[in-house]
């Protein structure tokens, strides 16, 4: 992306705005039985202004970037405010005024791979699973990459530049069963461009027998009983918890909207065992896998802790909830693409991890469920959650069973959480992508926990 | 705005040129003005403008994709290299093949010029009406947009289509409280041609409304039993989207689609029939050509229950030897049946009436579980008190087969018109 010189437009801006200069970048190659079907790179990129007038709000956007351009969107923002202020008349507060300034690049310092060194690689994956694993009637493998690089200039005076990466392989087995196919996938991937997360494919041949393994215990899998069962989540599972269904209602928008957590806080609304944080850029001393430093209005980004030991403590902001709620915004507002607003999102939601043992977990259960691997996930501003669960296993007298067919868990995450019973010590992190008006990358994360939840079945 | 046609014949020129046998240009100018409402009121005005070029070429049987957003000659020429590079690197594939000359055509739908004092003084009107109808009623989040956008797909050998398409999108998601008892939240969205009528009258979106409201306290069910379930207009699309799934490229091409060997068979029951209409006055939202550039037309998946067509774009028909659909699936719509709804209710011994359906993706084998929200039991032939932590259960083929009744009436959100629907034998379990 070229960059541009956005603080001689500073004089322009007629109140409360944001700049921003964004491209996002998109790269991807996929093999289905051999054969390549995807092999493509997109990009999009141009500049959006937002302003605000007396609580108003206004935004526009081009894909062009060039002088005027970047004049007409500053004007047109401030004009659609200005034309909402006008018939509404709000007499809003003056938006809290902090600003940050700095830079993040985590683009590759290696030379840049080809084309056809993305797909090399790729074969190379897709040989191992054809040559290896021949009780596989179809087998996909894909890799996606997504840059999205970004200037941004404030009003209050923040001035930004970032360009975070993320790279992602997608492996999908099939295999033919009596009563149909039978499926398992799993997505391997990391913050950085594909030169810096992909070295070797070797290094993926122990998940994919690990895969291949999971998959033909499932192609024997049984239905679980329906009904509560006690139950180990694992880390995946345990990661989309956090996010859709504790995540999603303290966002401050859906608060507003009447979130069971607006009555919530200061409560106890998990087990003591339970913490629970959106985590900016950095936990446990690692990177995140969706790191954001400075957020789309330019607020400087730090952790939220959400749940601490089990009490409620904080929702995620942008700048106006802030305002109503009288808080410190924490970074929380980002757009995907350039004509997007910035929204409140997350970053990288985890439960913290805990003292537990994970086949200590295990073991503890007499009769019960270990499940590994979600597909999708809703939630509710009730927190009602529903998982569709790819991947677990029966748990007698503390020992693995039987693999599971796909089946769905729900509950209410509220009640839910306070049934945890033990936190594991170990932590580990998936990418994934949210939707909320726009689609956005998300990390999402934590240990296994062991709790009781209610398992759908037939 | 630019002239189509020409960046488009510069982009195929440019292509052909790098040295690709065949080549295709799909391009499109977007302009989007939208009102959001959040927290009861109107919070933001945007306006957007964006625009889709993306470029393929084909080169001894060996295919790329390259998109961007720009239209100026350097970055088109960019983009051009860009896609040779990723040809040279792909490997020959003998169903890489671009659509056949067919007649050029233009499209015109809807207006292309927004009336944004009406969308203002509409969306006015519904906060008011939402607020002294349903006191209780929280609008979690409110979208009125309008979309124009111009399209066009030119490709080496002589297709040329152009459309441009203006309509109007609503969607409105809310919640209802009553001190702290909260409702799960439900969600409409609909598309117009025009602002003729008030929102609040567009598609079911009063009905779920008045529904919300006496949805912030429920029952549970207990234990777990086999019963009918009735799916709503708004749900049903849900179910047909997921049925759908399984008629297109991937699902066809790999051999895990459940209807792979289905193809004119009976597939549901007799009485029902699925159509995808893209191209209908019925409908508000639709498309005239695929993004494989052919003119679209309306098609019957299912008729009398048997499977008719899949839903195959040109590269799946040549992989799998199957025939391509005339169209890219969406915009479906269902014939409306002989019983009333009321009828259909007094026929339910015990079963719900599945108002929204939060769900895991169905299995490869149809499988499919997930949660009845904004749903009510339904016990000797009345419809009783809404439902909470209540699953549903079943397999997407039996299913199909399994239709006890399909309403005389019918909803149309502007992208689709869809009945009630009674199915039999669902798994219906409570705490």
């Amino acid at each position: 992306m070229k960059r541009l010189d956005l603080s001689k437009y500073s004089k322009l801006f007629s109140g409360y705005t944001e700049l921003r200069v964004q491209e996002n970048r998109d790269n991807g190659v996929s093999i289905v039985d051999g054969t390549i079907m995807g092999n493509r790179r997109s990009s999009a990129s141009g500049v959006s202004a937002r302003s605000y007038k007396s609580g108003s709000w206004g935004f526009a956007s081009t894909p062009e970037t060039d002088d005027g351009a970047v004049r007409h969107v500053i004007q047109a923002a401030w004009e659609n405010a200005a034309f909402l202020d006008k018939h509404e008349n709000k007499g809003g507060l003056a938006l809290p005024e902090s600003s940050a300034v700095g830079e993040w690049d985590l683009s590759t310092r290696k030379p840049v791979a080809s084309q056809k060194d993305r797909i090399d690689f790729l074969k190379s994956i897709d040989s191992y699973i054809s040559s290896k694993f021949s009780k596989l009637s179809t087998r996909t493998v894909s890799l996606h990459s997504l840059d999205m690089e970004k200037q941004l200039l404030t009003s209050a005076g923040s001035n930004a530049f970032s360009m975070i990466p993320r790279s992602i392989l997608y492996v999908v087995f099939a295999v033919d069963t009596d009563s149909g196919p039978v499926e398992l996938y799993d997505i391997f991937g990391a913050p950085g461009q594909f030169e810096d997360v992909f070295v070797s494919p070797s290094s993926y041949h122990e998940k994919l027998d690990k895969l291949y393994e999971h998959l033909m215990r499932k192609a024997e899998g049984v239905f679980p009983a329906a009904g509560i069962s006690e139950c180990i989540l694992d880390a995946d599972i345990a990661g989309i918890l956090s996010h859709e269904a504790i995540g999603h209602t303290t966002e401050a928008d859906l608060v507003r909207g009447g979130s069971v957590a607006g009555d919530y806080m200061d409560q106890l609304v998990a087990s003591p065992l339970v913490s629970l944080t959106d985590f900016a850029h950095t936990a446990l001393g690692e990177t995140c896998p969706v790191p954001v430093h400075i957020d789309d209005e330019g607020t400087l980004a730090r952790d939220v802790a959400i749940i601490q030991d089990g009490v409620l403590r904080s929702y995620m902001h942008n700048r106006d909830s802030a305002l109503e709620f009288g808080v410190e915004p924490a970074g929380n507002a980002r757009g995907y693409k350039f004509s997007d607003e910035p929204l409140i999102r997350m970053r990288n939601t985890a439960i913290l991890p805990g003292k537990s043992n994970l086949e200590d977990m295990i073991g503890s259960v007499e009769n019960g469920y270990y499940l590994i691997q979600s597909s999708n996930g809703q939630a509710d501003s009730t927190s009602e959650f529903m998982f569709g669960v790819v991947l677990g296993y029966e748990i007698r007298n503390g020992k693995l069973g039987r693999a599971l067919k796909d089946v769905t868990i729900s509950g209410v995450a509220f009640d839910m959480l306070k049934t945890v019973t033990a936190v594991s010590g170990d932590m580990s992190w998936k990418i994934g992508m949210c939707g909320k008006k726009q689609s956005i990358p998300v990390g999402m994360g934590g240990p296994a926990i062991k709790c009781k939840i209610n398992i759908g079945g037939k | 705005m630019a002239d189509s046609r020409k960046i488009s014949q510069f982009c195929i020129d440019a292509i052909l040129e790098a040295g690709h046998q065949q080549a295709e240009c799909s391009l499109s100018f977007t302009r989007k003005t939208e009102f959001t409402v959040e927290d009861g009121s109107i919070s933001l005005m945007r306006t957007t403008d964006d625009t889709g070029l993306s470029l393929t070429g084909i080169k001894d049987q060996r295919k790329g994709s390259s998109s961007i957003n720009k239209t100026d000659e350097r970055s088109m020429l960019d983009s051009v290299a860009e896609l040779t590079g990723l040809v040279d690197a792909n490997e020959p594939d003998p169903a890489n093949e671009i659509a056949e000359n067919q007649p050029q055509n233009s499209f015109t739908r809807g207006p292309e010029k927004p009336d944004v004092d009406l969308m203002y003084t509409r969306i006015k009107s519904f906060l008011k009406h939402s607020k002294e109808k349903y006191p209780t009623l929280i609008l979690e989040q409110v979208i009125l947009d309008h979309t124009a956008r111009r399209r066009s797909y030119v490709n080496s050998n002589g297709v040329d289509f152009q459309s441009v398409r203006g309509g109007y999108n609503f969607m409105a998601m809310f919640s209802s409280k009553v001190g702290t008892s909260i409702s799960s939240f439900n969600y409409v969205a609909v598309s117009t041609a025009d602002l003729s009528e008030e929102l609040c009258t567009l598609g079911g979106l009063d009905r779920l409304m008045s529904q919300s409201t006496e949805q912030t306290v429920t029952g549970n069910l207990q234990g777990s039993f086999e019963g009918d379930v009735i799916i709503t207009p708004e749900c049903l699309g849900d179910f047909i989207s997921m049925i759908a799934s399984y008629f297109y490229d991937y699902p066809l091409i790999t051999g895990t689609s459940i209807y792979k060997d289905s193809l004119d068979e009976i597939i549901a029951d007799e009485r029902l029939f699925i159509h995808s209409r893209p191209v209908s006055d019925e409908l508000a939202g639709g498309y005239f050509f695929t993004g494989d550039g052919f003119k679209s037309a309306n098609s019957t998946i299912i008729e009398n229950g048997v499977l008719k067509t899949f839903l195959l774009g040109l590269y799946g028909s040549r992989k799998t030897g199957l025939d391509k659909a005339v169209n890219s699936g969406g915009f479906y719509v269902i014939d409306p049946g002989e019983t009333s709804f009321d009828e259909m209710v007094k026929s339910v011994d015990k079963g719900i009436l599945l108002c929204r359906f939060s769900g895991g993706s169905p299995s490869s084998s149809g499988d499919f579980s997930g949660v009845a929200k904004n749903s009510y039991l339904i016990e000797n032939g009345e419809i009783k008190n809404p439902v909470s932590e209540t699953m549903i259960a079943g397999n997407m083929k039996d299913m199909l087969k399994r239709i006890k009744h399909i309403s005389s009436e019918t909803v149309n959100s502007g992208n689709s018109i869809m009945p009630w629907i009674t199915f039999s034998g669902i798994t219906i379990s409570g705490k």
